[in-house]
């Protein structure tokens, strides 16, 4: 190996001839070219560094030439910068901003701020849209830049069309007339009223636990019943992709938190074996979904409640999504799985499938009852659910154990079942089993926010969800299907998505589909 | 006139691969390369441990080893917090399984191998193993019939015309791929910004394993190579380069200065340059289309990107194996071209391969640490497991989703067992920031 030190680098070499081509000094440029060191050549193959005095100018050869040497000195992106908003915002996620720099609390949130406007500015925003008027099968709703648009609506969690339902209606007018709208204190307090007593029961019976606790929100229960349980020496098992309320739940709880693989029963298992041989004194909570609301698949809760009875550790449900959309009589991933009764602790949340806001805990233990009331602060620090919302959930409990819950569920299941086929059939890929929830994968957040963008003014309402509800680079568009889709407009919505993916694609070139990993 | 089942374009990472397990497949190869061995070309050369996993597959390991550093832990030191590490085994032998169906020869060391040693180790196996290697031949034209690649006409190095044909051919001729080229095929994904990257070998000192530097926009490596030599490299973002590149040895030498001041010293007092400083400002990363009628690509022709991730080489074996294996079942007629072509092409484009594409490119975009990413590597000191996750991830053998997710980065958070007050990077940290934008070499 003889190598001279003193050798000019490739880039100024280039440089060189570049200029020497500008005269048209070709003597040079081969001159020149011989110099270039065999790294670059071997690489840059492209340029004919031993023709290049031979060049003449003839059939542009000179120009192309030029150009890739050009390319090499100086690239494009230096030469035409792009538009640095859309670059800003279609880059970054928002865990990128979690943890801000300075002491001032106020201002250091500005650089969130900014990343916001800028994907507000370039439509890439699916936060925070509104309503203008009920939502059905079909909504009308306004971006946060004042543009409308129509749609068909896989935008609403309302699995059983209950929204639209004239019982429900009359449910909420009835209490309304009856108690007025008020909340008028915590429920250990004054807050509840007698209809409160009857939803408790009536959700006892769906899910097969005596003692139910209602809260003010889905979220409320979740975290309540976690920090309320669980102390700092107790250990928590956690499925990685447990919903959020029950992971900060978690997190406020104690820091013996293991977050095990999604949905690996064994995996469950393992971990018990190895907290109990150097813990015998503390508890264990394992946490899992029942129905999971952004990959729509659910665990083997047979093995996992027997797993956690080996161990002496309490198994925790969340049936938010599946309970009364799905299961025999509504009874949702429990009832699927003929575990009515079995669960030491389930909880759920109204606001998927009950028509409001509301959460509840239920377990066998009228003790847990009583100190989850007491010690989970969601309870007895929030206002309870209000007279209304009551009603309406204890009206929706009513249908979904009815014959006609079975006859809304088999057309929810219809209109799963054709969006799912219709998806699948263009080449696109639905996560999950069949379920109210139909993720369709899309991975690249750039992609899918370019998608979302062109979705909005083309007939179909869907949120499109990113880190921190996906990991970073799985994201996807999480459809919620209702009982009053039609088939037909399954169909339709399937193939308008695919055509604004197909655009979104052709306007990034990008060449990553959604294909899984 | 003689019939190939395959002729590959380019005999380095990925051509002499592709060629050597085709032919140990027992199928007929041609690999043709304009250059001659042994001989270098532009390349850090730093191979990961599924890198160095490959070569152990394919029997080649023990050879690189002979005359090459390894090492199993790596030094990452960002803004002054320093992590150390080295990939999990078992995430080795899911991606391998993952991948191709089988976890065998999987190795937990990295070494930094000089192509003219590498590239030279490859194009013999090829060639032992049975294909036909002709150096110094240039593929000046593919022979395309009824819309069908069948072969290739080029010149050798006295200028005797070459031309051969084959049932596939196979283009590994790297980022400025003639083959690409030829066929028109367009780019996708392209993302512009990038490093410039500079970088010489330099004798007199032995600092044991890889350390990989940042600090602002710049970062350096210092790896040890073959020869008793380190490979010694700086890259910053290219809007610099034009001032960078008005004193290339000044400013590598400032660059290190700033970066690492103790490397600086280093290099600067112990050290003696062997070579020429080599470098580039032209690493965009683009995807092209991965097969059509007659061919295919593997390697920098399919996909290039930013070097700051080192992982070229490695992606280019994998290239190899996953398009051998897809060409193996066509070629013994146990799957059709079409089937053999979407599993390939499934694996390269898989949501995986998105992310990490993401990935690369943005941190080739070198912007400076926000407060939460350097938060993120003080997270991870006395984290082991989570920091060899993290590097792992940063080498693509872990998902890059399953580590940046949120309940794993809240949790990590939370659970840091140091405070951002033991490192001086936090204390200014908004007039750091600001200094860091400033170019340092303007
Ligand atoms: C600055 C820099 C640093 C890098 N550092 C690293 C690193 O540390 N680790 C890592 O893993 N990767 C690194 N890479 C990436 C790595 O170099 C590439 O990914 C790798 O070389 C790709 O291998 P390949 O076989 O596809 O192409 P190449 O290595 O580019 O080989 C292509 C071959 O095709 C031949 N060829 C081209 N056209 C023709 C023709 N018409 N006829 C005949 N033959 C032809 C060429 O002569 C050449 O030998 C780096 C890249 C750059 C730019």
């Amino acid at each position: 190996m003889t190598i001279e030190l003193d050798q000019r680098e490739d880039g100024e070499l280039i440089g060189i001839i570049l200029q020497a081509a500008g005269r048209g000094d070709f003597e040079t440029m081969a001159r020149t070219a011989s110099e270039v060191s065999e790294m670059t050549r071997n690489w840059a193959t492209h340029i004919p560094w031993d023709d290049l005095a031979a060049l003449d100018g003839a059939d542009g050869e000179l120009a192309r030439v030029v150009e890739d040497l050009t390319e090499m000195w100086e690239p494009a992106h230096l030469r035409n910068p792009v538009d640095p908003d859309e670059e800003y915002a279609l880059d970054k996620n928002a865990y990128d901003f979690y943890r801000p720099a300075g002491r001032n609390l106020l201002t250091r949130t500005e650089d969130f701020y900014d990343w916001v406007q800028a994907r507000r500015r370039t439509e890439t925003w699916q936060y925070s849209r509104v309503l203008e008027a009920a939502p059905d099968s079909v909504a009308q709703i306004t971006n946060d830049l004042g543009r409308r648009a129509r749609g068909i609506n896989f935008n609403s969690q309302d699995y059983l069309s209950f929204n639209t339902h004239p019982a429900i209606r009359e449910a909420a007018a009835r209490a309304m007339h009856d108690y007025g709208p008020h909340s008028a204190g915590s429920p250990m307090v004054l807050g509840n009223t007698r209809i409160s007593d009857d939803l408790e029961a009536a959700l006892g019976d769906l899910v097969g636990l005596d003692h139910v606790t209602l809260f003010p929100t889905g979220w409320a229960a979740g975290f309540g019943a976690v920090v309320g349980l669980v102390r700092q020496s107790d250990h928590i098992l956690i499925d990685r992709l447990a919903h959020s309320c029950l992971q900060q739940g978690a997190r406020a709880a104690t820091r013996n938190v293991v977050r095990y693989e999604h949905l690996n029963v064994e995996a469950v298992r393992r971990h018990l074996t190895e907290i109990r041989a150097t813990d015998s004194r503390n508890g264990i909570l394992v946490v899992t979904d029942g129905l999971f609301s952004v990959d729509a698949d659910w665990p083997d809760l047979v093995t996992l409640q027997r797993v956690c009875r080996e161990h002496d550790a309490t198994l925790l449900v969340d049936v938010a999504h599946d309970l009364g959309s799905m299961g025999p009589g509504g009874t949702g991933v429990l009832g699927m799985q003929g575990l009515l009764g079995e669960v030491d602790i389930v909880m759920g949340a109204f606001s998927k499938t009950f028509c409001s806001n509301g959460g509840f805990v239920a377990s066998r233990s009228p003790a847990l009852k009583q100190y989850v009331k007491m010690f989970g602060g969601s309870h007895f620090f929030s206002n309870a659910l209000s007279p209304v919302q009551t009603a309406v959930v204890r009206e929706a409990a009513r249908i979904i154990r009815s014959p006609e819950g079975d006859v809304l569920r088999d057309r929810l299941f219809t209109a799963i079942h054709a969006l799912r086929d219709e998806l699948t059939g263009r080449g696109l890929t639905c996560m999950g089993e069949p379920s109210p929830i139909v993720p369709l994968l899309i991975g690249n957040e750039k992609l899918a926010r370019t998608a979302n963008r062109l979705l909005f003014d083309r007939g179909v309402l869907a949120f499109m969800v990113e880190f921190p509800v996906t990991p970073t680079g799985s994201s996807r568009f999480r459809l919620q299907v209702q009982a009053g889709h039609r088939p037909e407009e399954a169909r339709e919505a399937a193939r308008i998505i695919e055509g604004a993916l197909a655009d979104s694609r052709a306007y990034l070139s990008s060449a990553f589909g959604s294909a899984p990993r | 006139m003689q019939m190939y089942d395959a002729i590959v374009i380019g005999a380095r990472c990925a051509g002499a691969s592709t060629a050597l397990l085709l032919a140990r497949q027992g199928h007929r190869v041609l690999v043709v390369d304009r250059a001659s061995f042994p001989s270098d070309v532009i390349s850090t050369h730093f191979l990961w441990p599924h890198g160095m996993s490959y070569l152990n597959r394919w029997g080649l390991l023990d050879e690189v080893l002979a005359v090459t550093p390894a090492h199993t832990t790596v030094e990452v030191v960002n803004d002054g917090i320093r992590l150390s590490g080295s990939v999990p085994p078992e995430l080795l032998r899911e991606y391998f399984r993952d991948l191709h169906g089988d976890d065998s020869g999987v190795v937990q060391s990295y070494a930094s191998v000089r192509r003219r040693v590498l590239d030279q180790i490859l194009v013999d196996a090829a060639a032992g193993a049975g294909a036909e290697v002709r150096t110094n031949v240039t593929v000046r034209e593919l022979i395309v019939e009824d819309g069908q690649v069948v072969g290739i006409r080029g010149r050798g190095v006295d200028g005797e015309p070459v031309e051969e044909r084959a049932r596939i051919v196979v283009g590994a001729d790297g980022r400025n791929s003639f083959v690409a080229r030829a066929l028109d095929l367009p780019k996708y994904d392209e993302r512009p910004r990038c490093t410039f990257a500079y970088w010489s070998y330099w004798s007199g000192f032995d600092l044991g394993p890889a350390q990989l530097h940042r600090r602002g926009r710049l970062a350096c490596a210092v790896v040890p190579t073959n020869f008793d030599q380190n490979m010694v490299l700086v890259w910053g973002p290219s809007e610099w380069s034009r001032e960078f590149r008005a004193d290339v040895p000044g400013n590598y030498q400032k660059a290190l200065d700033f970066v690492s001041p103790e490397l600086g010293e280093v290099v600067r007092l112990k050290g003696t340059r062997q070579e020429r400083i080599y470098g580039t400002l032209d690493q965009s990363a683009f995807l092209r289309p991965l097969h059509g009628p007659g061919w295919v690509l593997v390697g920098d022709a399919e996909s290039a990107k930013d070097q700051c991730t080192a992982i070229g080489m490695t992606h280019a074996f994998r290239d190899a194996e996953l398009v051998s294996a897809a060409l193996d079942g066509w070629l013994r007629g146990t799957a059709s071209i079409d089937e053999a072509m979407t599993g390939y092409e499934s694996r390269r484009r898989s949501q995986n391969a998105a992310a990490y594409h993401d990935y690369v490119c943005t941190l080739a975009e070198m912007r400076p640490y926000r407060h939460d990413e350097l938060q993120l590597f003080v997270a991870l000191r006395g984290n082991q497991q989570e920091t060899d996750r993290f590097i792992a991830t940063h080498a693509d053998v872990a998902p890059v989703s399953e580590f940046f997710q949120a309940s794993n980065l809240f949790l990590l958070n939370d659970a840091a067992k140091e405070s951002s007050a033991d490192h001086p990077v936090f204390a200014d940290f908004a007039e750091t920031s600001r200094m860091y934008q400033q170019n340092l070499f303007a």
